[in-house]
């Protein structure tokens, strides 16, 4: 057996983490550009090889046609669902989406699992490379408010990327695991986690028992779609109505200048975080440079709408636990959007206690998910999670409302069982269909599965089948029937109404082997070789412009010693080693890119890597 | 793995999951403690690496215990689940005529709840219906107060009668059993009240 890992997989960036065993501590792994966060971006090349990552990233300017991102965004959705998403987000979806969506990237169709499943796997090769051994199983947290298809989409995603989910475990009740075994935290516990894409918050109850500590989810609420990528909308479309206004210069949303300004302004919103303004030059196809100081307070207006559609599902998580703010003993912040200010005060004043930040807020999920599979694996019995479905379980009753049986807050494993008999003699066969979701009517709840249960004929009224509604470990619904005539089981053949089937899957699995046959370590020395011979030519370029004359003696030195390293490094088939040159040049070549750009564009530039200016 | 028993142990009922009498009155505490004790051991998490036969176990034995512990610590929910095992109360009961000393009231609030209705499809003045319908809905949830204390008796009064004979013990349970209705029954007009009031 290989090894174990965790993984969150987010809806801006992915991670991978596992348990160190020398100091059973948690431990983020680093990916081939030196950071433990995997942009969540996808690209199909030209050549018809996927590439993941930071490099995707970088192909959203160049190639956005062929590279998507907030891929986690339409997990488990239909295409009637996404209409708004799809005014937000430069998603291509083909026209064959039925059930489930399809995408397209290039002149390539794929499913969001599918994407998903790439994102996976370069994890798995990240883990691989850093280990030197096969890795085979996985964690993967979800967001606790994700139903039981957007569930099974995860789960699909890890099938088809080479793993074995041993659990899905929810972000905030992971990230609850690494803050409680980082600082043996007890009591009553609020997580509030705003990520990329969604927003969830979990009241737990963390508690010594003489077999170990147990975490005990009371309740969980939320909102698959809201997140950080909320406020970016909302600063982009700000943007573009001042652009529209003073240079009338309407871009299409979703093309090359609108990513590179949505770029510019998630810088600006990370520099909000730190000084009181921050300052967008924005360099725009007419030569004009595009400038707007946003002062916090003017940002924090811009945003409030989504802190405020956060404290909704916060009330809603107490109400159910029947707790009161002040009963919490911790409150703990997670997900990158939780760095803005404007959250931390938010979350501070309603609780009236300072949250706890001492975790990484992006890498705490991750954390905590190596946390569970490190337990799984193991078997080590000093740590159990109870979790609880986040939506309630229903059926289709007469008239199309719905019959809750299982409450949402539930802990799982849960599950209910339904007496069916049929109303007409010799009816073969007795409809049902399943649902989540808090509403009345079946046509304001999520449809999960409809299926048709199997009747012997008999006189109306006397077949008597039992049901098994089933939410498993990973909040994923499981349904069983049993004749109680004759005792006899019948299976009962689930279509989800949003899902993949399993032969599908195998498909899937076997494409998205082909796409990753390209050895990992080959591609990165590919891509690092690539990367070097654009800065090369760059700073080539560079050096021959007459501005570079301002350079003193010893920067120049500089320049000449790091170009002959690179250039040294480059004809061997150490990756690592010609990424750490690249650095080492862009490094070397800061004033050079500086003295290159005329004034006004200078600093609309600032801290620009030569390669990219 | 002993802790999961076998396939073939039929299902307990939610009491005997916890080792408890068919009692009403639980002590909430133990009840917690228990809980958890046998989470640690019948856990999924426990079993990834188990055999299909002891993860399958494991995913029923510890599901029952969810469900059971979700049953016993509803003191309502309990009521019903104890009159359905002894047989007393037939799954998803609820009987949906009016008490008959409800009724003049119920009249009277059906009306109002109509009233406002038509007010606001015609934009009539809504203010005072309005209210008519907080001070019937303070009435009714007043009427739930009650009945949640006769249920209250009532369960004292079976705990004691648990060793009596079987007459009894029948005249008890139609009581809970009535009084189970009644409450539904008040609580659905306060839902439909709340709802018409937001």
């Amino acid at each position: 057996m290989g090894k174990i890992v965790g993984i969150d997989l987010g809806t801006t960036n992915s991670l991978v983490a596992y348990t160190d065993p020398q100091t059973g501590q948690p431990k983020c792994i680093q990916g081939p550009y030196g950071s433990t966060l995997c942009p969540s971006v996808v690209s199909l090349d030209v050549d018809g090889t996927i590439v993941v990552g930071e490099a995707a990233r970088r192909r959203l300017l160049t190639q956005p046609e062929r590279t998507i991102y907030s891929v986690k965004r339409l997990m488990g959705r239909g295409p009637a669902d996404v209409q708004t998403e799809l005014k937000l987000f430069p998603f291509r979806i083909d026209s064959s989406s039925k059930n489930v969506i399809r995408v397209k990237l290039g002149e390539k169709v794929f499913t969001p699992p599918e994407i998903s499943a790439f994102i996976l796997r370069e994890l798995k090769n990240w883990a691989e490379a850093h280990f030197g051994e096969t890795v085979d199983r996985a964690v993967i947290t979800v967001p606790a408010y994700f139903n039981d298809a957007q569930r099974q989409a995860t789960k699909d995603a890890g099938k088809i990327g080479g793993l074995e989910v041993l659990r899905l475990v929810n972000e905030p009740t992971a990230a609850a695991l690494a803050y409680g075994l980082h600082e043996k935290q007890r009591g009553k516990v609020a997580v509030y986690d705003l990520g990329g894409g969604t927003f969830d918050i979990s009241v737990l109850k963390l508690i010594s028992t003489t077999e170990g500590d147990i975490f005990q989810v009371l309740s969980t609420n939320g909102d698959t779609h809201l997140g950080g990528d909320d406020i970016d909308n909302l600063l982009q479309a700000f943007v573009h109505e001042l652009i529209l206004q003073h240079d009338e210069i309407d871009f299409s949303p979703h093309g090359e200048l609108a990513q590179e300004l949505r770029k510019a302004l998630i810088d600006v919103k990370h520099r909000l975080s730190e000084a009181e303004s921050a300052t967008l030059r924005f360099p725009l196809p007419n030569g004009d440079v595009f400038t707007h100081e946003f002062t916090r307070g003017a940002f924090e207006a811009l945003i409030r709408p989504v802190v405020d559609r956060t404290m909704g599902p916060v009330k809603q998580a107490l109400a159910d636990a029947q707790l009161k703010p002040t009963d919490m003993d911790e409150v703990v912040l997670v997900g990158g959007a939780t760095r803005t200010p404007l959250i931390r005060r938010t979350v501070q004043e309603f609780f009236g206690r300072k949250p706890h930040i001492e975790l990484n807020p992006d890498e705490v999920v991750a954390l905590g998910a190596a946390v569970q599979a490190n337990i799984l694996d193991q078997g080590v019995k000093t740590m159990l999670l109870l979790d609880v479905t986040p939506l309630s379980l229903g059926i289709e009753t007469y008239g199309g409302a719905v019959a809750k049986i299982i409450p949402r807050n539930s802990t799982i494993p849960a599950s209910a069982q339904e007496l069916y008999t049929t109303g007409v003699d010799n009816q073969t066969g007795i409809d049902i269909h399943v649902l989540q979701g808090e509403r009345e009517l079946a046509k304001d709840c999520r449809s999960l599965a409809r299926f048709t249960l199997r009747v012997p004929p008999a006189p109306a009224g006397l077949p008597r089948i039992e049901v098994k509604f089933l939410i498993d470990a990973n909040g994923i619904l499981q349904v069983g029937a049993k004749d109680l005539r004759t005792g006899e089981q019948h299976s009962i053949e689930v279509q989800p109404s949003y899902g993949i089937n399993d032969s599908e899957i195998e498909r899937m699995l076997e494409e998205s082997i082909e796409y990753a046959e390209q050895d990992f370590a080959e591609r990165q020395v590919i891509e690092a070789r690539t990367e070097s011979e654009s800065i090369l030519t760059a700073t080539a370029k560079a050096l021959a412009n007459p501005q570079s004359a301002g350079l003193s003696a010893e920067e120049r030195a500089k320049i000449d010693a790091s170009v002959a390293a690179l250039r040294e490094s480059v004809t061997g088939s150490d990756y690592k080693l010609i990424r750490k040159r690249i650095d080492e040049l862009n490094h070397a070549t800061e004033h050079l890119a500086e003295l290159l750009m005329n004034s006004a564009v200078s600093t609309a530039l600032e801290g620009r890597k030569l390669a990219e200016v | 793995m002993a802790a999961l028993g076998s396939a073939k142990d039929p299902s307990p009922d939610c009491f005997a999951i916890f080792g408890l009498p068919r009692k009403l009155w639980i002590e909430m505490a133990a009840l917690e403690q228990k809980f958890l004790k046998l989470s640690w051991k019948l856990h999924p998490d426990n079993f990834v690496s188990g055999t299909e036969t002891e993860r399958e176990l494991s995913l029923k034995r510890s599901s029952e215990l969810n469900d059971a512990y979700r049953t016993l610590r509803d003191p309502v929910g309990r009521i019903e689940y104890l009159l359905a095992i002894e047989g007393a109360r037939k799954e998803g009961e609820h009987k949906q005529q009016a008490p008959p000393e409800l009724l003049e009231e119920v009249f009277e609030l059906n009306e109002s709840l109509d009233e406002l209705r038509e007010a606001r499809a015609s934009g009539g003045d809504l203010a005072a219906l309005k209210t008519r319908l907080e001070s019937a809905e303070k009435s009714f949830q007043e009427k739930l107060g009650e009945v949640d204390a006769q249920l209250q008796a009532a369960a004292r009064e079976w705990d004691a009668a648990l060793q009596s004979d079987a007459a009894t013990r029948k005249r008890v349970m139609a009581k809970l059993n009535d009084l189970l209705n009644r409450r539904s029954y008040i609580r659905n007009l306060v839902a439909n009240v709340q709802k018409e009031l937001l």
